[in-house]
């Protein structure tokens, strides 16, 4: 099966430290959120 | 009846509202079911709860997709075919739309981002905390726009100017008005109790296959819990609901009960054929005088008729009569499931009763059924008015053609048929194959999956 979708750590495997941790946190929702406003954007350009 | 530039710009918009609240009334729910499956993860480290996790996610991800998309069709179409909707109720309607986008839809987007790609990245409790965030941001999404939809239900908290257009003078009455608690109840429990009939149906649908199929025979036990506590909950938030719409909109009460005359003890119809144009009830079988006990005031209260209204301000009778009938009696077959599902725990035979995961399919699409016929009373029950007492329907149209409204109501017929039954097959496809790939193992190093031709293949020797 091809994994598109990240699934959890595996048991034992050790986690990155709490500020890297953080940081993917706050980048991928500040990412996602910056690609939410690129379409949103795109639309209104292409629209009005 | 003439097909003009209203009445198709009405279907238009029904047609696309009827497409676009299934994914909400599913997503809602299935966000906070992802929650609950992630926090008992957590907890108890139980393996199933992590499958069905992966597994609902993937539905989850699609859904929301095709939400937003079906959504953002309708905010352009209120501009392309009621522009004069758009332009007296924009200072009110539109900050609670605003609000939605920028408190609920930016949580939403933001944090599924985390939740689809970012578990190793951040960790378990992160990636929970994204999930919990994602989650109620598709409540504050209800929120929002049942607030919006509320206050066309029922108007307050605002003052028309001069030029017709109408001011927000008292916010807190704009978002809180009074049809608005009941109705955010009432549309949050059918949004919960649709993913519990989904989720019930796949996992019956794949214990039909296997018996023994462990993520199922856990997600089907939780699905019945949900329906056997919701759905009597339902029934009492329907009441309530029904009770609010009685003071505020009698009009639509008649419409629903069909009263045709104004009198107390009306009888409570069960089934029947309004006829709007005679006046009366064909073939109706009705329980004599229990009118105000159902409607859950005085005995000597007078119920007002149809005949209390102008008959150019009745709605479709039949049309909110019966999608009335089809929300309460699919309401009462999901209180049957969850009583016979319970019964059937306690007995411990529920994966023995092929007629139990039978049923359990068959109602998968109950809530979605059920929502839309319960948008259809509140929608087409409010006619003839956009803004209830304020806006007529009729002025509310954008001074268009009924050519150009029927050209965009055909291409998005098309449109709508490939794309939303592409992703509703899809979607379908990944449910009839179950939970239980989740839990194969991952793909070698080589990427490789186990039990495919290519993982038989020696891998190469190192050079």
């Amino acid at each position: 099966m091809k994994v598109t979708i990240e699934p959890p750590p595996g048991e034992g495997e050790p986690l990155a430290p709490l500020h890297r941790r953080l940081g993917w946190f706050i980048g991928l929702a500040l990412a996602s959120a910056a690609a939410t406003a690129v379409v949103a954007y795109a639309l209104r350009a292409l629209l009005v | 009846m003439s097909f003009d530039a209203e009445l198709l710009g009405r279907l238009q918009f029904a047609f696309t509202i009827a497409f676009h609240i299934i994914f909400p009334s599913f997503t809602i729910g299935l966000a906070s079911f992802l929650a609950v499956l992630e926090g008992l993860w957590l907890l108890s480290g139980r393996e199933a709860f992590r499958n069905l996790y992966l597994f609902w996610i993937k539905i989850f991800a699609l859904s929301f997709g095709m939400g937003v998309v079906s959504g953002v069709v309708m905010s352009y179409e209120i501009g392309t075919n009621w522009s004069v909707f758009s332009r007296v109720a924009s200072p009110v309607i539109g900050p609670l739309l605003a609000f939605e986008v920028l408190t609920a839809f930016f949580l939403e987007a933001s944090f599924l981002g985390v939740m689809l790609f970012g578990w190793k990245r951040v960790g378990p409790r992160l990636h929970f905390l994204a999930t919990v965030l994602v989650a109620l941001g598709t409540l504050t999404s209800a929120f929002w726009i049942i607030s919006a939809n509320s206050w066309m239900q029922h108007p307050t908290g605002f003052t028309t100017l001069p030029d017709g257009s109408l001011l927000a003078t008292d916010w807190m009455q704009v978002i809180f008005s009074p049809t608005f608690p009941s109705r955010l109840a009432h549309m949050s429990l059918a949004a919960y109790l649709t993913t519990a009939l989904v989720v019930g149906a796949a996992s019956a649908w794949t214990l039909l296959k296997d018996r023994s199929q462990p993520e199922s025979r856990l997600a089907l036990r939780m699905a019945i819990g949900m329906f056997a506590i919701v759905a009597p909950l339902q029934l009492l938030a329907g009441h309530e609901s029904g009770k609010v719409v009685l003071e505020h909109q009698p009009l639509k009460t008649a419409a629903i009960e069909a009263y045709w005359e104004s009198a107390p003890n009306q009888p409570q119809s069960l089934i029947g054929l309004p006829d709007r144009s005679a006046a009366k009830t064909h073939f109706e079988l009705a329980i004599p005088g229990i009118g105000n006990v159902v409607q859950g005031v005085p005995r000597d209260r007078v119920l007002q008729g149809l005949d209390a209204f102008p008959r150019d301000d009745w709605p479709v009778v039949g049309l909110v009569y019966w999608a009335f009938r089809i929300m309460v009696g699919l309401g009462l077959a999901m209180i049957g499931l969850g009583v016979w599902g319970v019964v059937l725990i306690a007995r411990k035979r529920l994966e023995d009763s092929t007629w139990f995961l039978r049923a359990a399919v068959a109602m998968g699409p109950a809530g979605f059924v059920a929502v839309i016929a319960g948008w259809i009373v509140a929608e087409v029950g409010r006619q003839p008015w956009t803004i209830y007492g304020v806006l007529r329907t009729a002025d509310s149209a954008s001074p268009v053609g009924a050519g150009q409204v029927s050209a965009s109501l055909l291409a998005f017929i098309v449109i709508y048929a490939i794309v939303f039954s592409a992703g509703a097959i899809y979607i379908l496809r990944l449910i009839a194959k179950g939970p239980a790939l989740e839990t194969e193992a991952p793909p070698d190093a080589e990427g490789r999956a186990p039990g495919t031709p290519l993982a038989a293949v020696p891998p190469e020797p190192e050079a």
